[in-house]
């Protein structure tokens, strides 16, 4: 018997002995605790999704909505779209990420590849570290600063993408700058082994296959940017009309039109304001599934 | 086979941004709320449509109504041409002019000398006086929530001792022998007054001060001075304010006194009690008397507000359109002399239906005068 049973032990005992159930109290405590906190950080998210597409959908349902300006219309008067809008934060967004994509990636380039451990680098890095922490509203009134009050220019959309560009910059650089650091360096040494030169390496082997991911950073970017509200009331004013010209006259966006049109207090008021936010979270929406998209599209075949 | 597959979505996200900015238009026709964009204009007049395509104009959030039904009849009047309001405040609107980034600014007070106002704009306009056209008359409505009470009526006086708190019940002496027949409760009053500096609190305070027959001891100015009561924020926040709670009252333009359903205290200045409302107020302005030279165009509001003539509500707030009388360059000088004129004229039908005020004949000449002058 006795021998037997040594037989079947096993020779050395299992590294996992059975949890003893004050570990399992504690583990199963955790547990709740943590989907609690989930739960309580998930909240405030759905409640938010669930009123603005109770009170705004509705409204978007109109054709006229997309084609629509307001134009003409007073605030006691249904009807119109925010067209108008839409091209404004679309035309802002885009023309921040035409300027700002390429310096950011170069940057983030130089950071990674050229740069590496430089004072310059350094100096670098501490500034977008700073660029980062600046509120939109800084930015904005910096912008003012320069492009209307040092510069002459007039207000416009083309003063708000650039003041964008300072909010975009340091969260794509950020970004790109981490996905570039994960490439494997193996990849680099191979390409070197064979003799390729290294601007080649960085433009057919090293960017590549950070691709996807550094498309998915730029979105998120371009999001954010799209909802920023300070640029827009310093640096625009607004209209109730389309305005395909970033450098000159008033343009709206959706922010804009939100804060105008929330001093009207009549349920006029009250639907645009509403059927504006949800085509906000709709573009951003749009956005960011075409960004995972692009990023699914030109990620590399891994076998 | 990398390099190809962004190129082609990028093309379908271009071609899908051409097709967006291909159907976008600005022909609107107004469906529910009043129809009076497509009304008939009373009061149609030649206008000489030219210039800028797009005018800036920004400033008192007070106007935005009025601007907006003035810019529906340009439109309609002048098709293709434009004007675009931004409602940032009297303050904002000032600052815009004279800094000339804006061709028009929209102010809740004339410019004012001490502050340097009229010397800035005259250097804005090529050293040559601004104007002041007060083009938008709006009524200022004393708003009140009290549970069974809609019909309540008010002296300057008492108004001034209510927003200073010397009286603090609607059952106080003071608001019963002027309302024989209302049964007013045993409640405390809530004043709610605007916690923002704001052109409509200047001139509520103005009023209290001219017509209170001496009951207003505290200063006029843009920050509320009573002493009394909660802040809000806006007009639309003593609206909402007002609206949600029991014994409260306060002072709103009157489109938010439209907006909110809300009842407003009828005024007796003196000769009988004049509801909220555009008649009384046209009947005010009428009487209204000048202060500025030649064609600015300043209102005398110590006079308007002490004013007690039969059938008027004076208390009014008038907001002024801000422009150069000489120094905008051709282009933008006839675009603004055509809005203006439009504003006056067939822009007035809308009005009533936007919460302001009609102009009264007289004032319509002097304006239309004065506009004429721009060059």
């Amino acid at each position: 018997m006795t021998t037997a049973t040594d037989l079947d032990r096993p020779a050395a005992p299992p590294a996992f002995q059975e949890v003893n159930s004050a570990r399992r109290l504690k583990n199963r405590l955790a547990t709740i605790l943590v989907g609690f906190a989930f739960l309580i950080a998930l909240a405030p998210l759905v409640w938010l999704l669930i009123t603005v597409l109770a009170k705004g959908f509705e409204h978007v349902l109109n054709v006229d909505w997309w084609q629509k300006s307001l134009a003409g219309l007073t605030s006691r008067q249904f009807g119109g779209g925010v067209y108008h809008a839409i091209i404004g934060t679309l035309f802002q967004g885009l023309i921040c990420a035409v300027i700002a994509v390429p310096i950011a990636i170069l940057v983030a380039i130089y950071l990674v590849e050229y740069g590496k451990r430089s004072r310059l680098a350094k100096a670098v890095t501490f500034t977008v570290d700073i660029l980062s922490g600046v509120p939109s509203i800084v930015a904005a009134l910096f912008i003012y600063a320069l492009w209307v009050t040092t510069l002459g220019m007039p207000r416009s959309a083309f003063a708000v993408s650039l003041a964008l560009v300072l909010l975009m910059i340091p969260v794509v650089v950020r970004t790109t700058e981490e996905l570039l650091k994960i490439v494997p360096d193996e990849l680099r040494e191979a390409a070197y082994a064979l003799g390729i030169p290294k601007w080649k390496t960085i433009v057919k082997i090293v960017i590549p296959t950070a691709m996807s991911g550094i498309i998915t950073g730029i979105t998120l970017a371009i999001a954010r940017v799209m909802g920023e509200t300070a640029p827009v009331l310093v640096l625009v004013g607004y209209t109730v009309f389309i305005n395909y010209d970033p450098f000159g006259g008033n343009m709206s966006s959706l922010p804009l039109l939100m804060t105008s049109e929330r001093l009207t207090t009549n349920e006029v008021g009250e639907a645009r304001v509403w059927g504006a936010a949800v085509t906000l979270i709709l573009i951003i929406t749009v956005f960011n599934l075409l960004g995972s998209l692009i990023s699914r599209l030109t990620s590399l075949k891994t076998k | 086979m990398i390099i190809k597959r962004p190129a082609s979505v990028l093309g379908i996200i271009a071609a899908g941004a051409l097709a967006l900015s291909a159907c976008g238009s600005d022909a609107n026709t107004p469906a529910g709320g009043s129809s009076s964009g497509a009304a008939a204009p009373t009061n149609s007049a030649p206008v000489e449509c030219g210039g800028k395509k797009a005018l800036v104009a920004e400033g008192s959030s007070a106007q935005k109504g009025a601007i907006e039904a003035f810019t529906a009849a340009y439109g309609v009047k002048c098709p293709d041409y434009q004007l675009s309001y931004t409602p940032s405040g009297s303050g904002a609107g000032v600052k815009q002019f004279t800094a000339g980034i804006v061709d028009i600014g929209g102010s809740d007070s004339a410019l004012s000398k001490d502050k340097g106002e009229v010397d800035a704009a005259a250097q804005r306009c090529q050293s040559n006086p601004a104007w002041n056209l007060p083009l938008v008359f709006g009524p200022v409505g004393i708003a009140y929530k009290l549970d069974g009470v809609t019909d309540l009526t008010l002296t300057p006086e008492v108004t001034a001792k209510i927003f200073s708190g010397a009286v603090a019940k609607w059952n106080d002496p003071a608001i019963t022998a002027i309302n024989s027949g209302v049964s007013l409760p045993d409640k405390a009053i809530t004043v709610i007054y605007r916690g923002d500096e704001s052109g409509t609190t200047d001139n509520f305070q103005k009023y209290l001060k001219a017509a209170g027959k001496g009951a207003w001891t505290k200063d006029a100015g843009k920050k509320f001075n009573g002493g009394v009561g909660q802040g809000a924020q806006g007009s639309a926040g003593v609206a909402d304010a007002i609206g949600a709670g029991d014994g409260t009252i306060g002072y709103i333009e009157w489109s938010y006194v439209q907006d909110k359903k809300l009842s407003a205290a009828k005024i007796d200045s003196g000769s009988g009690a004049v509801a909220l409302g555009a008649e009384g107020a046209a009947n005010a302005i009428k009487s209204a008397t000048l202060k500025g030279e030649g064609n600015d165009l300043v209102i005398d509001l110590d006079a308007l507000y002490a004013s007690n003539t039969a059938g008027a509500y004076p208390l009014v707030l008038a907001t002024y359109e801000i422009v150069c009388s000489k120094g905008y360059d051709p282009d933008t000088a006839k675009a603004v002399k055509a809005f203006l004129t439009v504003a006056a004229t067939d822009g007035q039908a809308a009005l009533a239906d936007a919460g302001y005020v009609p102009l009264p004949n007289e004032f319509q000449a002097k304006l239309l005068t004065a506009i004429a002058a721009i060059a």
